[in-house]
């Protein structure tokens, strides 16, 4: 049931880091991707209906980790306090602004700013809740799990894994998007293919994160056999149903997004 | 432990849990109503009610985030602040925390994406089953939560274990009547949130004289019957609660009683089994009853007068005092449910798991000054968040149906594929 409880618990949280690294990285290259109004609101675009249905496999995560490992939870996330807190404040942040980007509408100075708020909210939010993340994972990769890493060499380590979540936000985002914002989501990869260059940069992120979690001692910290033994099935009898929505998902949103000729033109589906 | 970060780790988590609660209160209140509106629409092919559906759920979207941003804060401040707690209860507390996050939270948001952007995309059954899997999964979601909190009021099926509770038997942890219970009273709190807020924005464009008329006449009438229907609901379930608490926490009726006499025996009592300690409720427990009760009476008798008026059309149109006062009992809903919180978890101090584990062994050891820095972070974004939320939601409240962002794409010259419901969706 343990390793069955690890599987799981693994499953969920590097598909989180895959889906939901993607557009945190995405997030974090907005300045670089977008040069202009039409291309911040394509870049955005990209992101937002992958957004949430991506977030919830951390929350899954989460709930997995205090639900089969209850102790471990508690002594990591209190260890790592201030890292946790960012990461929320991060996440926090960043989906504030991509709900709320369109909740104000024109073209005045009001809406411009309300906009021009959310753009910097997603963009600030995407590299804190991304550094802190990198953070946590460097400390991991170096075998401390329980207090913040404050080694001045873990600088170094935060900035490399800040550059996979970059890449891999590009990788995303020249799958996703058209026109320029696409070629220099692109240009990085080189000749490579967009799906391959996907795939690598996943794989990277994935290995790192594997890497960082492969330390942890999660069989001693479970909990108890009686708990496990109708949790982890029910865990497990869930899954399908929920990759199946997830798969609905991308098959119904997961074409590129283009910029529309005509933006004033809205029409309503009956 | 330090005194001052259990303060501080209670101080915030009451901040992160009450936002949490209102804001789903009305998530799970408009959900019911639009699931209901959207199939009678779906059904009569009706093109008032299509913009109804429109109209509340554009809200509904709006108010959505804040639920979501303050309950992944609040997961994750079990093991932040808490994990005393997670360590001793995480067995049961632990594993109703994960189902719901994957029966209900993980659905329920993939799901509203799927409503929110698969408009015009989906066939209009498809589209409304998809919004009904939404409104039911937010009601599982409420279910495992209060299963999570029936256990630190009332923990059944279990026994302890060294230093950790473990499941004797589930049904009776799934069934605890401090969830079961609970969860009704909840729901009907719910629909009453959601149905006064319906009923009152209704009531300003009528009172405004909106030439949708026959839009804000009928969600009017929804609204009225909803919170009705939501305040029986909640006022049964709420006294059912009361007869047994007695017997399970009657600390919390003596406090609420204000019962002298009764609460030194208690504490006494309790004193003789758990050691010496202060196991009496603060007075805000009382406090929180008292603001519940008083916030019930009001709005039945607004309800009573309510239903009666909705059934007269003309009333329903042009009785401007009536509009007024709607508009104002908006809020009503609000105070009752946060006073009702306030009386349960406050009446259940110093417990955080009942006759089982205090709030003082279950914080994490963590400095007061970390704790004082994530309180202050925690509280500048919420409260900022909330403001924005509560504008954008009164700006959207009070606009004409039709001119919302929901349902609406941007016509694609060339006849692509469109992508352009998410363009709607992120703005200009």
């Amino acid at each position: 049931m343990e390793t069955l409880a690890v599987v799981t618990l693994a499953f969920y949280v590097l598909g989180y880091f895959v889906l939901g690294g993607a557009d945190l990285g995405t997030g974090m290259m907005l300045p670089f991707l977008a040069r202009n109004r039409a291309e911040r609101r394509l870049v955005v675009a990209a992101i937002v209906p992958f957004f949430l249905t991506s977030e919830v496999w951390l929350i899954a995560s989460a709930g997995l980790l205090i639900g089969f490992f209850p102790a471990l939870e508690g002594e990591l996330v209190s260890g790592l306090f201030p890292l946790i807190v960012v990461l929320l404040a991060g996440w926090v942040t960043r989906d504030a602004g991509v709900w709320f980007r369109g909740r104000v509408t024109g073209d005045g100075v009001a809406a411009r700013s309300w906009r021009a708020g959310c753009d910097a909210a997603i963009c600030a939010g995407s590299w804190l809740a991304a550094g802190a993340w990198a953070w946590i994972l460097s400390g991991m990769l170096g075998g401390t799990f329980t207090r913040v890493l404050t080694d001045p060499a873990v600088i170094f380590a935060v900035l490399a894994v800040l550059v996979v979540f970059g890449l891999h936000g590009l990788a995303f985002a020249a799958l996703r998007l058209t026109g320029a914002p696409q070629r220099r989501a692109a240009q990085g990869f080189g000749a490579m293919g967009e799906k391959q260059a996907f795939a690598l940069t996943a794989a990277a992120l994935m290995t790192l994160v594997a890497a960082a979690g492969s330390g942890l001692e999660l069989t001693g910290s479970a909990a108890d056999p009686a708990t496990l033994a109708w949790l982890v099935p029910a865990a497990l009898a869930l899954t399908p149903l929920l990759m199946a929505s997830q798969v609905w998902v991308w098959w119904l949103f997961g074409r590129r997004v283009f910029a529309p000729e005509d933006q004033d033109n809205n029409v309503l589906i009956p | 432990m330090n005194a001052e970060t259990l303060e501080l780790a209670r101080l915030q988590f009451a901040v992160t849990a009450g936002a949490h609660f209102l804001f789903v209160a009305l998530t799970l209140g408009l959900a019911t109503i639009v699931a209901c509106v959207q199939l009678r629409a779906t059904v009569s092919r009706d093109p008032v009610r299509t913009e109804m559906v429109r109209f509340w759920g554009q809200l509904y979207v709006i108010n959505y985030a804040m639920g979501i941003l303050t309950g992944l804060v609040m997961e994750l401040q079990f093991g932040l602040s808490w994990s005393g707690l997670t360590h001793f209860a995480g067995n049961v507390f632990g594993s109703a925390l994960a189902m719901e996050t994957l029966v209900a939270f993980f659905i329920e948001s993939t799901f509203l994406a799927v409503w929110i952007f698969g408009w015009g995309r989906l066939g209009p059954w498809a589209h409304v089953a998809v919004f009904w899997v939404v409104a039911l999964t937010a009601y599982a979601s409420a279910y495992w939560i209060l299963v999570a909190n029936g256990l630190m009021q009332n923990p059944v099926g279990t026994r302890v274990d060294g230093d950790t509770l473990v499941v004797t038997d589930l049904s009776a942890v799934l069934t605890n009547p401090s969830a079961v219970t609970a969860f009704w009273h909840i729901a009907g709190g719910a629909l009453l949130t959601g149905g006064f807020l319906v009923a009152g924005v209704s009531a300003y464009h009528l009172y405004r004289r909106s030439r949708h008329g026959e839009l804000f006449t009928r969600s009017l009438r929804i609204g009225v019957f909803t919170a009705l229907a939501g305040l029986v609901l909640s006022v049964v379930t709420g006294g059912m609660q009361f007869e047994w608490l007695g017997d399970v926490q009657a600390m919390k009726i003596a406090a609420f009683e204000g019962d002298s006499a009764e609460l030194d025996a208690l504490q006494a009592a309790m004193s003789a089994q758990f050691g010496a300690g202060d196991y009496t409720p603060p007075s805000l427990a009382r406090a929180g009853g008292v603001v519940m009760l008083l916030a019930f009476a009001l709005m039945l008798w607004l309800l009573i007068a309510g239903a009666l008026l909705a059934s007269f059309r003309r009333a329903v149109l042009r009785f401007r005092l009536w509009h007024v006062v709607l508009v104002a009992s908006i809020p009503l809903p609000y105070i009752a449910m946060i006073a009702g919180w306030v009386f349960r978890e406050v009446g259940r101090q110093p417990w955080v798991v009942y006759e089982m584990l205090t709030v003082e062994d279950a914080v994490s050891d963590v400095s007061d000054t970390v704790m004082r820095a994530s309180l202050l972070t925690f509280t500048a974004i919420f409260g900022t968040l909330i403001a924005v939320t509560v504008w954008l939601l009164a700006r959207h409240a009070r606009r004409d149906p039709g001119t919302g962002f929901l349902g609406r794409v941007i016509d694609e010259r060339g006849g692509q594929e469109p992508s352009t419901a998410v363009l709607t969706f992120v703005g200009r």
